[in-house]
């Protein structure tokens, strides 16, 4: 027990130390955006018709605190994040960014997190499926619809399915909600509504992270079917979908579980373009936005450190749990 | 045993030369013979290797300057034009397309619509365009194909009338060349950085790693685009174009200097690394002179591999708007404009060089595969 609890606290300590690091780095990346936010904020004032004087420009800059040195406000920014759950203030709309994200980072959530599920519930029994019929024309086609994950990404797939649902059905099938719930409180009516034109982004956002998820899946059964354990259970009269679950199958996990952190990490990666395409109102086509035309640094930083804290809380969980799943782990923790 | 069955049992039959051909084969003669034997890998190849040679040669294989300079404007929006060898007025051995003409009257409403007329404008051969360089050295204006008068559009034409077959040609030498760029910059630094990690071990390891797996925590796009928002307004096509490039390689060297640090960690305490320390070399001179040439063909390999991923970043980033832009074609910038409902309306041309680009990528991915199966000794089956 005392093993397992170091155990927790040394991976604890490692995803912190991950966190801390991120943030530095994605603190610095916003640093270096030309002009800072009292600079933009008075030459908004002085297309507003205020006369504006340099001095103008430094009281700002000490109201915002901008003219501490670089580390304090990183340690400032980070530990407002971590222990008051403050992601900053927002540059261009002036207000508290959690405030400003909140609803549209959990829609950010509730899709990869669905696309996530989506991977798993496909990729672990197709790709069982497809070591077992190694060879046929399932596999074959299997593998091609693999390498099309790669080469095809989720924008482009994105792309093709609008195009034929326009020239076929006439709709565009863009969109979070419907016209009447577009900016309605949440309520149950809304969620359904929610939940009946969220299939198609959750099943774009999972298409390459399945896709690779299937080969990784099939490699790891291939490798395991031929050993003489498997053999050897097959000799007692196990055979079919129930000896290859109970055998190779639970072998293979250890390596599945542990790339969860990945695929979140894929899946968050097409999330904006996937947005610009579909037109989601969700965190993702913020973080484009705050980029590509309002140039909000603050937004920006903010809504990249919650997808990786979002990575680096998954990693860690999977780690823990395949360490309690996995009996060769546990036996060394709890004797 | 039938005939059939003794034919193609001849071929692999190893006399003794072949035998002694095979123990003193070099490394390269061996991972060639492998890959050759690989039908899929070498059809990619062939299938790559031409896409290359059309994006070197794009300015002579595409009839009109790829630009707004080489714009129709008579022909916007315009549908792509098959060459054909016959009509309702009968067959040519030479290939031809009809004609169009600007109409409006009052059967149109009065508005203006481009219709086709009757008349025959033949394909040429090597006719004379726009000027351009070769390989951005000879001074040409050949292209190898046009037609005799005004504009022939293959795969139709934009929204400003340029010719979407040139700029798909233009697009995939761009492609591959930001694609080459940007695998070159991480191999630089991949080298540095996992050769280092791996040849010295210890906590500069330790660091090392730590900070590779901080940079691959990260989701990559996210963090492409926030560095690519840094360009301003004010930079040219070219300056972007390499900024585009050198942010690819900065960020995208993780996976293959975790590789290089591996492959040096396994070989380091070898004999042969033993010796050249006792004779004196310095650590430069054996990572470069002894520990690389005995991992070579992985690199090759792991460079192939990431190449799709470059091409398919720098796709993204251009199609969101954050990466190349207008005068420069690139897959990513041709497709800017088509989510608007009246292209997926009326002008479905404006997606064709999508499966070329898919072919492309697929191309790489299997001649990435090919190869490394062709260069693990292991595989191998004798």
């Amino acid at each position: 027990m005392a093993a397992f609890a170091r155990f927790v606290a040394i991976r604890f300590a490692a995803a912190m130390a991950t966190m801390l690091l991120v943030s530095l780095i994605v603190f610095t990346l916003m640093e270096l955006v030309p002009g800072n936010c009292a600079e933009r904020y008075i030459a908004y004032k002085a297309t507003q018709g205020y006369v504006v004087t340099d001095a103008d420009i430094r009281a700002e800059e000490i109201r915002m605190g901008l003219d501490r040195p670089y580390l304090v406000r990183w340690l400032d920014w980070i530990s407002g994040v971590f222990f008051r759950f403050q992601l900053g203030e927002s540059c261009l709309w002036r207000v508290d960014v959690g405030q400003l994200i909140g609803d549209k980072l959990l829609i950010s959530l509730a899709l990869s997190g669905g696309a996530l599920i989506l991977t798993y519930l496909v990729s672990v029994p197709v790709g069982v499926a497809s070591a077992a019929l190694r060879g046929g024309w399932l596999d074959g086609s299997l593998r091609i619809l693999s390498y099309l994950g790669l080469a095809l990404p989720n924008f482009l797939l994105a792309l093709a399915i609008m195009l034929v649902s326009t020239v076929w059905f006439g709709d565009t099938l863009t969109g979070l909600f419907s016209e009447e719930f577009r900016d309605a409180p949440w309520s149950w009516a809304r969620f359904l509504d929610f939940l009946s034109n969220a299939w198609l982004p959750i099943v774009i956002l999972g298409w390459s992270a399945m896709a690779i998820q299937i080969q990784t899946v099939r490699a790891l059964m291939s490798d395991e079917q031929g050993k003489l354990y498997v053999t050897a259970a097959r000799a007692r009269g196990l055979s079919g979908w129930r000896l290859l679950m109970r055998y190779p199958a639970r072998h293979a996990l250890g390596p599945v579980v542990n790339s969860v952190g990945f695929d979140l990490n894929r899946i968050f990666n097409d999330l904006p373009i996937v947005a610009a395409v579909l037109i989601l109102t969700e965190a993702g086509s913020m973080l484009l936005e705050a980029l590509a035309r309002s140039n909000d640094q603050q937004l920006a930083g903010a809504i990249i450190l919650s997808m990786t804290i979002t990575i680096v809380v998954l990693n860690f969980l999977t780690d823990v749990l395949l360490a309690i799943i996995d009996p060769r782990v546990r036996k060394g923790f709890f004797k | 045993m039938t005939l059939l069955a003794r034919l193609r049992s001849r071929r692999p039959m190893a006399p003794a030369q072949s035998k002694e051909d095979y123990y003193t084969a070099s490394q390269g003669q061996l991972v060639w013979q492998r890959f050759k034997s690989n039908r899929t890998a070498r059809a990619a190849l062939y299938i790559l290797l031409f896409f290359i040679f059309c994006g070197i040669f794009a300015p002579v294989l595409s009839p009109y300057d790829p630009t707004a300079a080489g714009r129709n404007a008579d022909y916007t929006n315009g549908a792509p034009q098959i060459p054909q060898f016959c009509d309702d007025n009968g067959c040519s051995w030479r290939p031809f397309i009809h004609g169009v003409e600007r109409y409006r009257g009052a059967d149109t409403n009065f508005r203006w619509v481009t219709r086709q007329t009757e008349d025959r404008n033949y394909l040429t051969f090597l006719p004379a365009g726009s000027d351009y360089r070769l390989l951005g050295l000879i001074p040409m204006n050949r292209h190898i194909f046009g037609v005799e008068d005004g504009f022939i559009h293959v795969f139709g034409t934009d929204a400003q009338g340029k010719d979407i077959f040139s700029r798909t040609l233009h697009a995939i030498g761009v492609s591959i060349a930001v694609g080459s760029a940007g695998v070159m910059i991480s191999f630089v630094l991949a080298l540095i950085i996992g050769g280092v990690a791996g040849y010295f071990g210890g906590w500069v390891d330790t660091a090392l790693q730590a900070l590779m797996d901080t940079v691959k925590t990260v989701p990559t796009i996210p963090l492409f685009m926030a560095v690519a928002a840094f360009i301003p307004d004010t930079w040219s096509a070219e300056q972007r174009f390499f900024f585009i490039s050198l942010v690819l390689g900065l960020l995208g060297w993780g996976t293959l200097a975790r590789r290089i640090r591996t492959h040096v960690l396994a070989e380091r305490s070898a004999d042969y690394v033993l010796a050249a320390q006792m004779a004196g070399a310095g650590p430069g001179h054996v990572i470069r002179r002894h520990l690389l040439p005995s991992f070579t063909s992985y690199i090759i390999v792991d460079l192939v591999i990431s190449f799709p991923y470059m091409v398919l970043a720098e796709t993204s980033l251009s199609f969101i708007g954050l990466g190349l832009n207008d005068p420069v074609n690139s897959l990513g910038v041709m497709l800017q404009n088509v989510t608007r409902v009246d292209v997926m309306l009326n002008y479905h041309w404006y997606f064709i060089p999508v499966p070329i680009f898919v072919a492309i990528v697929l191309a790489f991915v299997f001649v990435g595969d090919g190869l490394r199966d062709a260069a693990d000794p292991y595989a191998e089956k004798r």
